[in-house]
């Protein structure tokens, strides 16, 4: 029983990491109406500056993660400007593939400049806190407490601010939103720039929790994309709780289906609630345009 | 040189199909297919199974068309229900989930130590000889490719897949049932896309799970998107021209001096990507647009 209290504590912090990724891809679902498969890398790029600022300033985590949400801000807003601001009149594959060739691009300039091998974060060891059986690792708790905290900002934001209305009547109408006066191109701006926070910080947590791999977020691209599905199109509450429950899934699964099937559980599990239910969990059944 | 040129014009082939494949489902459906590799694989290790237990190579090729076409189905009658970009989330893990089971199912695969030894075609002459007669017999497929699905567009049914891709409700209001149509394209190009894979693993005679990555998928793609999606010419076009892009480099990297064989690899990711973005952007229509489009 312990085993299981443990492997729910696992895919919970595991569950958290995916919330943030899919939580992006959520937004820019909801709001440029595409899902961002530039998400994932975008996420590599901030582990890859945070590791990277953090061994040339002597062991602070703290300047590595400014700095990661720095550069993956300015690199979100820069797909924006450059790209989906281009296409975003045009049907939606245009902007999808141009998400994954922006996925392809930030990918190889990363192992162009900086090679395959792995990078670590530099964090002290700590024991894992032992009750009766049930271990947690303080470790987890601080990056599972940072995950709350941000997702609970973005929420914020998206719910109690009048920026947060705005993306709201962008989402749910762009032109209604223009006629009534609201400046979409800010709204935009905005939310790739939460986007490239959100990437930053799972970026971040990934490559604490494991190492970083040039493949480190496109690995995780996949979870993100089935919780943001799963939870519900426009739904960013949805696609966190989805994200929750497949990470959850996914490790109390281990001991059935081994380790190399766990990671297509959260495929499975998408495929399985789009038939039985193709709005997702928590999304509204929507009409097909 | 020759050898070289015939090596390149195989893959041409092998990548033409495969594009072929994808243009019957997107350029011509709609259909936005993101696990095209799946069905490669699929083909791949279908047919070097087969012909590895013993049976002849043709079995082993048609086997692994016949699977790709069949495996399309379920994905078929899951797609119905979906939008277009989820359908393009669902194939990608699809495509994933076969790379999971090529890994982990070693008994039959191997797993990660993959497929070596797969039988040859025309063994029995000399290796140059053999190569040639390869291209003959991929150049044949193609052609035969091509010759059906030039019958195939301009048949009824051409006409109304291409419906379903301009304005499904249209197709509805006709009393045409699109949900059919689409099954039917994705299973005849994901069957192009075995025979693909079919010819990719006895011409090169290694196959691992590595080799199937979604990369694969993507390399379809820039070449049905640099051709100009909805033509034949176009996807014909497009792999010749992924095929420059990737063996150019490998001259290009005699006259760049500073760049390691690694970093050649990441540049060819990166034209890849790059070219995705910049076709997506200035040039949709590719090199060769379907002029039936306005």
């Amino acid at each position: 029983m312990t085993e299981y209290i443990n492997l729910v504590i696992a895919g919970t912090v595991q569950g958290l990491v995916i919330a943030l990724a899919a939580l992006a891809i959520s937004l820019s679902f909801a709001v440029a109406r595409f899902p961002n498969a530039a998400t994932g890398d975008t996420m590599t790029v901030g582990a890859y500056v945070a590791v990277l600022v953090q061994a040339a300033t002597a062991g602070s985590l703290l300047a590595g993660s400014i700095a990661a949400i720095i550069v993956t801000t300015l690199v979100s807003v820069a797909c924006y400007f450059l790209v989906f601001k281009k296409l975003e009149r045009r049907p939606l594959v245009a902007s999808l593939i141009a998400s994954i060739g922006i996925a392809f691009f930030l990918r190889s300039m990363l192992t162009f400049f900086l090679g395959f091998e792995q990078h670590v974060f530099q964090i002290p060891i700590s024991r894992a806190l032992n009750f009766s059986g049930i271990r947690i690792i303080p470790i987890d708790l601080w990056l599972s407490g940072i995950a709350i905290l941000v997702l609970a900002a973005t929420f914020v934001l998206l719910f109690l601010t009048p920026l947060g209305r705005r993306m709201r009547a962008v989402a749910a109408d762009m032109d209604l939103a223009r006629a009534s006066g609201i400046r979409s191109g800010r709204v935009m701006i905005a939310l790739w720039a939460i986007s490239g926070v959100l990437s930053a910080v799972a970026g971040i947590m990934v490559g604490i929790k494991t190492v970083v791999t040039p493949d480190l977020g496109w690995d995780l691209l996949l979870p993100a994309f089935a919780a943001a599905i799963l939870g519900g199109i426009g739904s960013p509450g949805g696609a966190v709780l989805a994200a929750i429950l497949l990470g959850v899934a996914q490790e109390v699964s281990t001991p059935f289906v081994g380790f190399t099937y766990k990671i297509a559980l959260s495929f499975v599990a998408l495929i399985a609630v789009l038939i039985v239910r193709p709005a997702g969990l928590f999304g509204q059944p929507e009409r097909v345009r | 040189m020759l050898p070289y040129l015939v090596t390149i014009a195989i893959m041409i082939g092998i990548y033409g199909l495969l594009t072929l494949g994808l243009n019957l489902q997107y350029g011509y459906t709609g259909l936005i297919n993101f696990g095209h590799v799946a069905f490669f694989a699929i083909g791949a290790y279908t047919s070097a199974l087969i012909s590895l237990a013993g049976y002849p190579i043709a079995l082993g090729m048609a086997a692994g068309t016949v699977l790709a076409f069949l495996a399309a189905y379920p994905l078929g009658l899951l797609c119905l229900r979906l939008r277009a970009d989820y359908l393009a989330i669902v194939t990608l893990s699809f495509s994933e989930i076969i790379r999971t089971v090529l890994i982990s199912e070693e008994w039959l695969t191997e797993g990660t130590q993959g497929l070596p030894g797969i039988p040859k075609p025309f063994s029995s002459l000399s290796q140059g000889n053999a190569d040639l007669a390869y291209l003959a017999l991929v150049a044949t497929a193609m052609l035969v490719a091509i010759l059906l699905m030039w019958r195939l567009s301009h048949s009824p049914f051409g006409r109304l897949i291409r419906a379903v891709r301009d304005d499904e409700d249209a197709v509805r209001a006709v009393g045409k049932d699109p949900a059919q149509l689409k099954i039917k394209t994705l299973m005849l190009g994901a069957a192009l896309a075995g025979l693909a894979g079919a010819f990719y693993a006895h011409y090169v005679g290694y196959i691992s799970p590595d080799q199937f990555l979604p990369l694969v998928t993507f390399y379809a793609w820039i070449a049905l998107i640099m051709g100009g999606a909805g033509t034949i010419t176009g996807a014909i076009v497009g792999s010749s021209l992924l095929l420059f892009i990737l063996e150019g480099s490998r001259f290009l990297r005699d006259v760049v001096p500073f760049v390691s064989e690694v970093q050649m690899a990441s540049l060819r990711l990166a034209v890849i990507g790059l070219g995705l973005v910049l076709f997506m952007l200035y040039r949709p229509q590719g090199l060769i647009p379907d002029r039936s489009q306005s």
